[in-house]
């Protein structure tokens, strides 16, 4: 019996004391795997960065330098923890918190292996949406609250790319729920064992993932901490133990970006021979790398020209999408 | 509502200690008010106080990026002023010195303008390399790696070494295919063209009543380079051109500073190749004091920034007035011009392509 029936049975028992202890026990592990991705990927990061820029990347603390993440997390927990005169105290401490908390749940709901009964909920697509639509307005009290005028200005810029990139995202959710028949994600997955929707809707995938860079603030979508305008835009006015909160954060997000588009697009835990949970943190971390790719080789966009792609590009090229999919599926 | 932002002097993209106070309306920007002068030092002053030859080592910290040429213009202002004729040797190995040494300041330029508009470090990683190699060169030349002290009247400290043409080839050919390779990493990547295309646009009348010199004034369109208009040293005798573009945005002043490395190269080849034989060497230190005339001289000179002119007033012993007219504290005095009107974002991207060195600015 695999550990993740036995989760499924503790989830899905009648008493409902067992199947929240169990539920309890799942978060866990999905924060350990969540944590590990992100200090993995922290390191695999610095050294991909680093060896497209001719240099070798952190190599002394640890094989590899896989230990320089450690010590800079431990470096930056050990410092003083100040919250800046101007500050709104409550908003500003509590907001990323609330942004790990809501980047759990958001993992919660994806489905890692066909089993996991949690995940199993009709909503679960509408759920995902609403969590990331909702991180944005979340980073925006943040920046807000932090009383610094650099992150009132980034504040403003993520409420402007929530204009921007929420549509296109909802109408190629639409057109997701058109060519699977259901907001279930396990549904989803299992409708892709004939064909990846990768396949089905090329258009999509291109909207998604450029409307995911948005949201999860990679190049050349940045805007909130382009540190060349604004420093650290949201993080200019924060001191070290936060600041290590929001690196975790920005990780995190991006560990749940990659799963999304690999459940979405790439058939979840679909494939031959490895355990399925293997295949979709393989398929994560493939679409990771892609990403860090791309942030090494582009400039940062411009918060107008963002507008106007979002709106004249994005939005056109996801009801296309919406429309052949629809003419492909009846 | 304005907003009103301090830049600096401390911030990422400000090339040194620059001070903006931003007046800003939303994203856009009202008014741009630069404060100049941390890096103060008082170079003219201290001038007063040294033996000619003492000074080139505080010149050269003038503007760190292209040391030579600033040491070059200081030597060849005590060169006129005391009338002492530069040997032929000397005149096309300086040549070749200071190109190289544009090269290596516009590679610097390229890595921190991709910075300022949002590149992740890689292009400035990529040019510091290139940069590097231009270094070396300079240092198999003269022993230093970053200030020189090399130019004694009427030549140099020392001749090139026996190698230096093969190794100078090897780096050109290098050099050559690695602009290429920028040329089409940036210009067929649409978010760069998006970002310095019709951005900071200078016209030709506003470049010429604001007083701006070197690329900024030829992106504008107008052809004025002294290495053309008044030619000094082996420049008249080689063959290059003074490249100028029209449109005045930052694509232009991109595009004018690649067209000049190109040139630069075509220079030192040239330079290399009819390097005239004989002594290259200058006079020695201590045999220039007692021939001092006192009379006044100035000296202008194409720095990688732009025109700087040098003014002198000689005494027999030291200068008894040094004063300078620099190309990046004029350069700057556009920024206001260029970025109102702009946004926020664009203000780095115009400020990067202005080309600044703030030790030039406050000197």
């Amino acid at each position: 019996m695999s550990i993740d029936s036995i989760i499924e049975a503790g989830i899905t028992s009648p008493n409902s004391l067992v199947s929240l202890l169990f539920i309890i026990i799942y978060a866990v592990m999905i924060l350990v795997i969540m944590s590990a991705f992100a200090y993995l990927f922290g390191w695999i990061e610095r050294k991909v960065i680093a060896k497209s820029q001719y240099r070798h990347g952190p190599t002394y603390l640890g094989k590899y330098g896989l230990l320089q993440n450690m010590a800079d997390l431990i470096k930056l927990i050990s410092k003083e923890k100040v919250t800046p005169a101007n500050a709104e105290k409550l908003l500003f401490s509590a907001m990323p918190q609330l942004l790990v908390a809501m980047t759990i749940f958001a993992i919660l709901i994806i489905p890692f292996t066909p089993n996991i009964a949690v995940t199993n909920i009709g909503i679960g697509l509408l759920a995902l949406f609403v969590l990331i639509a909702f991180s944005p307005i979340v980073l925006f009290l943040a920046g807000f609250a932090s009383g610094n005028k650099f992150a009132d200005i980034s504040a403003q810029r993520s409420v402007l790319m929530l204009i921007g990139y929420e549509l296109p995202v909802m109408i190629v959710i639409a057109s997701i729920v058109v060519a699977a028949n259901s907001y279930n994600l396990h549904s989803i997955v299992l409708q892709q064992s004939k064909e990846y929707f990768a396949l089905l809707m090329p258009l999509g995938l291109f909207v998604f993932f450029v409307a995911m860079l948005a949201e999860l603030e990679r190049s050349p979508f940045d805007l909130r901490e382009a540190d060349s305008e604004l420093i650290a835009g949201w993080l200019t006015d924060v001191s070290p133990p936060y600041y290590a909160l929001a690196l975790f954060i920005d990780y995190t997000r991006m560990f749940m970006g990659s799963l999304l588009i690999a459940v979405l697009f790439f058939g979840g835990w679909l494939g031959p021979l490895m355990p399925p949970i293997l295949w979709l943190l393989a398929k994560a971390f493939i679409i990771s790398l892609i990403i860090i790719v791309i942030r090494v080789s582009v400039v940062r966009m411009r918060i107008d020209r963002i507008l106007r792609f979002g709106w004249f590009w994005l939005i056109p090229l996801s009801l296309i999408n919406l429309v052949i999919t629809y003419v492909i599926v009846r | 509502m304005l907003t009103r932002i301090n830049i600096g002097p401390v911030h990422p993209s400000t090339h040194g200690v620059l001070r903006l106070v931003v007046d800003l309306d939303g994203d856009t920007i009202v008014n741009v008010e630069p404060h100049v002068g941390f890096l103060h030092r008082g170079v003219e002053k201290l001038a007063e106080n040294r033996m000619y030859m003492q000074i080139p080592v505080y010149m050269e910290k003038m503007d760190y990026v292209a040391p030579m040429s600033v040491n070059e213009a200081y030597v060849a202002t005590v060169e006129e002023a005391l009338g002492v004729e530069v040997k032929e040797r000397a005149k096309y190995i300086r040549v070749i010195l200071l190109e190289l040494q544009r090269i290596a300041s516009h590679l610097l330029w390229l890595g921190t303008m991709c910075n300022d508009i949002g590149q992740m470090f890689t292009a400035f990683m990529w040019t510091f390399r290139d940069r590097d190699m231009a270094l070396r060169l300079l240092e198999e030349a003269t022993g230093q790696r970053m200030f020189y002290v090399n130019m004694r009247l009427g030549g140099l400290v020392r001749d090139l070494p026996p190698d230096f043409a093969e190794q100078a080839a090897t780096f050109l050919d290098y050099m050559e295919r690695r602009l290429h390779e920028y040329e089409s990493l940036l210009e067929k990547n649409p978010l760069f063209i998006e970002r310095t295309k019709n951005v900071g646009t200078l016209s030709r009348s506003d470049a010429k009543a604001l007083g701006v010199t070197g690329p900024v004034l030829r992106a504008s369109g107008i052809l004025y380079d002294i290495r053309k208009n008044k030619p000094y040293y082996a420049y008249e005798k080689l063959n290059f051109q003074a490249k100028m573009l029209g449109r005045g945005d930052n694509f232009s002043r991109y595009r004018v500073r690649m067209l000049e490395m190109y040139e630069s190269i075509r220079l030192v080849r040239e330079g290399l190749e009819r390097l005239p034989e004989g002594d290259a060497l200058g006079m020695p230190v201590r045999l220039i004091i007692p021939n001092a005339k006192n009379r006044i001289a100035a000296v202008s000179r194409e720095m990688p920034r732009g025109e700087a002119l040098m003014y002198m007033v000689a005494d027999p012993q030291r200068p008894y007035r040094l004063a300078m007219r620099t190309p990046a504290f004029i350069n700057l005095a556009a920024l206001n011009f260029l970025a109102k009107g702009q946004r926020l974002a664009d203000l780095f991207a115009i400020l990067g392509s202005l080309d600044l060195v703030m030790a030039d600015v406050d000197r």
